[in-house]
């Protein structure tokens, strides 16, 4: 019994050091470690510049939405954020990015490739959740900030921008780590409309020699190392903007 | 200097407010009292519009800060539609009428039944947009002349002590930051926390925050200062701290408004003092009339009570 057992493992460590063999003989060449090198830079494009769109864009939204209710504009402004948020958080991204690549580009004879589509639709995507997470966050912000700002002389947005925002995003930051974290995560969407990310690089060099193990197992890794990288740096940042939480 | 002429607040069906007007002159130092939810915090928020009156005006400086309210203003209820057709009919009735007594009864009868409508012709509306147009002012621009001290503080967590007091006047007002600073802590001396000057609220007592509140408002350098119940959060061995803080600067001249319940500060600084109950002023008197000899039998009972 324990021999069988010790020949299985011995047979399936054998076979893993030549499959490994066989994946390091291909990433060496430049041909695939290039295409890996890209695949990791379009996966992190996407989703640092799509997090930096959401973000600003999620700000003016849930400004939008939370714009006090006495002007007949606001509830307009109000209306629009939310009808962009249902439509954003109410179909998948990937139905976004093929919607957007071959319907809404070949509408208005727009050309574009598979990466600057992706950049967009991940940047509109996450603004609809964005909004919602920087709303929380400004609920959050007790109101007497508010008056106690305008109390001085700021205007609304004035008061938004300098004191109720600071503290708003120093309590939704984890939740914003996540934000982030899902983003890189999902780029791995982004080959339905022909962009190099992380996963087409790895698909490519398992396709070249039908030994797909160790690339899907390598993918795993990196993505990995990415996040906890990501979660350390977050970690960092909440740190310093809780300083002035210190007695 | 601060003219508030019958405003209504109503929150929802709950009407806070019920008509109050009170006049507030340069140099004078308000107390404003009574039983809780009788408005009075209400009143003082209304000053700033922090809360909007839902009728009624506030006058600083003869500025108008809320929209015009018609009732208040006799040239434009004349242009009303209404009144032309009340004074027809009025003068069909009794042809040989006085038309000073005429003008008197009608206007009378449109203000007691509320009978101003939204349509009521150019003449109206246009009188109006005229008036609003002349006098009203930015409110944001006149905030800048009015502090204000909240019962729970409300500095700025995220900012040290003198990125507190010095935020408005450099971005506002575009007082260089070093000049600022310098103020900052000429202020901080008076009441000695200019030690305190780089660290955070979070790091403060109670007391200590309510004074550094109070010389973030000075800050602005303020015509006039409003006190939201200031010592009500406090521990009571902090409230002396706060109160000498304010009773210093009514001895320097300031104009404040303040709502509390420290009776003794009322004694001691105002100059005059108002009694507040379900929304409406029940009694205004000098200090001392106020309380050794109150009219009102609703303040009889609170001053038994408090006293």
């Amino acid at each position: 019994m324990g021999i069988i057992l010790f020949i299985g493992v011995f047979m399936s460590l054998e076979s893993l050091r030549i499959r490994w063999e066989r994946f390091w003989d291909t990433i060496v060449q430049p041909t695939f470690y290039n295409r890996v090198l890209l695949g990791l830079r379009n996966t992190l494009i996407i989703a640092f510049v799509g997090f930096l769109i959401g973000f600003l864009l999620g700000a003016i939204l849930s400004i939008f939405k939370l714009l006090p209710q006495d002007k007949k504009s606001s509830k307009v402004f109000g209306t629009i954020s939310n009808i962009y948020v249902a439509i954003f958080r109410g179909t998948p991204i990937v139905v976004q990015l093929l919607v957007a690549y071959y319907f809404l580009l070949p509408l208005f004879g727009i050309t574009a490739s598979g990466m600057s589509v992706s950049v967009v639709i991940f940047g509109l995507n996450s603004a609809a959740y964005m909004c919602e997470i920087l709303r929380g966050g400004i609920l959050s912000v007790d109101n007497g900030q508010m008056e106690a700002g305008r109390s001085l002389g700021f205007n609304y947005l004035q008061t938004m921008f300098r004191i109720v925002l600071p503290q708003a995003i120093k309590n939704i930051l984890p939740t914003l780590g996540n934000e982030l974290i899902t983003l890189v995560k999902e780029t791995s969407v982004v080959s339905f409309v022909g962009a190099v990310d992380l996963f087409t690089a790895f698909q490519f060099i398992g396709s070249s020699n039908y030994e797909y193990m160790i690339p899907y197992l390598m993918m795993a890794v990196i993505y990995i190392v990415m996040v906890v990288i990501l979660t350390v740096v977050i970690r960092l940042i909440e740190r310093r903007l809780r300083a002035s939480d210190r007695r | 200097m601060i003219d508030v002429k019958n405003i209504y607040k109503k929150f929802g069906h709950l009407e806070v407010l019920k008509g109050v007007s009170c006049k507030i002159e340069k140099g004078e130092k308000i107390v404003i009292i009574g039983p809780s939810g009788s408005g009075k915090s209400t009143l003082l928020r209304c000053m700033n519009l922090l809360e909007k009156p839902t009728y009624g005006e506030v006058w600083l400086e003869g500025s108008l800060l809320t929209p015009i309210d018609p009732y208040l203003h006799f040239d434009v209820i004349r242009k009303s539609k209404t009144y032309g057709m009340l004074l027809e009919k009025y003068k069909s009735e009794n042809p040989d009428a006085d038309e000073e007594k005429a003008d008197a009864e009608i206007i009378a009868e449109i203000k007691k039944n509320d009978l101003l409508k939204k349509r009521e012709g150019k003449a109206y509306r246009q009188a109006i947009e005229a008036l609003y147009k002349e006098n009203h002012v930015n409110i944001n621009a006149v905030r800048q002349k009015m502090g204000m001290v909240f019962q729970q503080f409300n500095l700025f967590p995220h900012l040290t002590v003198m990125q507190n007091i010095t935020l408005a006047p450099t971005k506002l007002k575009k007082i260089p930051a070093e000049q600022a600073q310098e103020k900052a802590l000429a202020l901080l001396r008076k009441i000695g926390l200019e030690d305190k000057a780089n660290v955070y609220p979070s790091t403060l007592s109670g007391g200590q925050k309510q004074r550094i509140a109070i010389v973030r408002a000075l800050a602005m350098e303020p015509d006039v200062m409003l006190f939201d119940e200031p010592t009500s959060a406090l521990d009571p061995e902090m409230v002396g701290e706060v109160l000498k803080v304010m009773i210093d600067l009514a001895k320097e001249g300031m104009t404040m408004v303040v709502v509390t319940h420290e009776m003794g500060f009322a004694k001691e600084v105002a100059t005059k003092v108002l009694f507040m109950d379900d929304g409406v002023i029940k009694e205004a008197n000098e200090p001392k009339e106020f309380f050794a000899n109150p009219q009102d039998p609703r303040l009889k009972d609170f001053l038994s009570k408090v006293l």
